[in-house]
């Protein structure tokens, strides 16, 4: 079953930035980039570091502990340490509300 | 991994304006690009008294000054390659940092990952992959650790370890399963290189000889009393950068060789933020760190006074700069207790 959860207002994301959003037992990030919304699990795959104060450039978010790189549209890794992909979310914005399906 | 806490500028206490932050963390290739080519004009400069001096009494002299442009820049481009912040295209971040470590002596994969637990893990023991002597030290470990010797004597059994696919336990704990590889034939490649540079030699050619291998070993002490001064006589198994970790006071030249290392608390707390905007990160935090200590010769002559008199038995309380508590020790404090 899936399930459409309110994350935020698109307001509360600057642009090429990101923020954290815990639902449940579960943390994610939300994007806001040149391209869109989205979002991904919050935690980098290397260690156990949150994203949120991480470096969004274009559609890539660097990590902030070890500066690991990922895709964000993708959740692909681009650069060592972080070697495994980013699981990510579909989004959609209604009004000036971000939502994320998550399963 | 409930128990996790990396030791950065949360754990510290430290904190930053996003927006200030971000300014700050911005990606460039031009600072890094001037810093190659002034490094470049160094080497060159100093290369060339090297190769007018040969034959004369001021050889070793050149390949020492050579020496300390090829080491110390070295390890500070690896280091900050390692962090893939010293340039904003990556392909420049990897091409220097295979160059850099090997000329530092030091596979560059292994460099990544161990760099990377250091900071997650800083100068905690058994955790941190890059806490290189036993502490508090004493003089035994200081020659160890200034001479070189400790580095070539873990880095090449390292080398040949991981070029055999044999790796140790630590390094299996830092390094993803799916990097191994990459460990195994970065090693092998590192080995074919030092390996044809010595057979260079050994046949007479002797380039390699004057300009890399020697002014390596020559220039190694200075890059280690940089690296020395950065954790020693701090204090370990402390999730807080600034009580384990020190800045210290430098001028143009030392800012220049270590890549503004020099502002080494600002950089554990913040390690997205590239080495060009140490300055300004400093600005930005100066409140709420300590000073930086005294320049790189004074703290290192207080350093040295320190674990001389640790292994002589007397007083271990440095003249002014920062000190773990536990790592002073006084006679009256021991006839006291
Ligand atoms: S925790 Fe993200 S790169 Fe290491």
């Amino acid at each position: 079953m899936t399930n459409w959860v309110l994350a935020c207002d698109t307001a509360e994301i600057d642009e090429e930035d990101l923020i954290r959003f815990d639902h449940e037992d579960k943390t994610y990030a939300i994007y806001n980039t040149d391209n869109g919304f989205f979002a991904t699990a919050g935690y980098c795959t290397h260690e156990v570091q949150h994203l949120e104060d991480g470096l969004v450039i274009g559609n890539v978010i660097e990590c902030p502990l070890h500066q690991g790189r990922f895709e964000i549209s993708s959740g692909k890794a681009l650069s060592a340490p972080v070697c495994e992909d980013l699981v990510t979310f579909p989004v959609k914005v209604e009004g000036d509300q971000v939502y994320i399906q998550i399963v | 991994m409930s128990d996790y806490q990396a030791t950065n500028a949360a754990s510290s206490g430290i904190s930053v304006p996003k927006k200030n932050l971000k300014a700050l963390m911005r990606r460039s290739d031009k600072p890094g690009l001037i810093w190659l080519a002034q490094w470049a004009a160094f080497l060159l400069i100093t290369g060339y008294g090297v190769y007018l001096s040969i034959g004369t009494v001021w050889h070793w002299p050149a390949m020492f000054l050579y020496g300390i442009f090829l080491t110390v820049p070295s390890y500070a481009l690896s280091h900050e390659c390692a962090h893939g912040s010293a340039f904003r295209t990556r392909g420049l971040n990897e091409a220097l940092l295979w160059i850099s470590s090997v000329l530092y002596y030091e596979e560059p994969n292994h460099r990544r990952f161990a760099h990377a637990r250091h900071h997650t893990y800083t100068w905690i023991e058994g955790k941190d992959a890059q806490m290189p002597f036993a502490t508090p030290m004493n003089f035994k470990g200081w020659l160890l650790e200034i001479t070189g010797w400790a580095l070539y004597v873990y880095e090449t059994r390292l080398f040949i370890r991981n070029a055999l696919g044999k790796f140790d336990a630590e390094v299996l704990d830092y390094t993803p399963a799916s990097e191994l590889g990459k460990l195994k034939w970065g090693a092998r490649i590192c080995l074919a290189i030092y390996a044809a540079l010595i057979g260079m030699a050994a046949v007479g050619i002797m380039w390699p000889l004057w300009f890399i291998i020697i002014p390596r070993l020559l220039g190694a002490p200075v890059m280690l009393l940089f690296t020395l001064i950065q954790h020693v006589e701090m204090q370990e198994n402390d999730v807080n950068i600034c009580k384990s970790t020190r800045s210290f006071s430098s001028n143009w030249l030392g800012r220049f060789l270590y890549m503004n290392m020099n502002f080494h608390i600002e950089h554990h707390l913040y390690p997205m933020v590239p080495f060009h905007q140490l300055e300004s990160l400093n600005a930005e935090i100066k409140d709420q760190i300590p000073q930086p200590d005294p320049g790189f010769i004074r703290t290192n002559l207080e350093v040295l006074q320190v674990v001389w008199r640790r292994s002589m038995g007397g007083s271990t309380q440095a003249a002014s700069i920062r000190q773990a508590p536990h790592m002073i020790n006084t006679p009256e404090v021991q006839e006291m207790s």
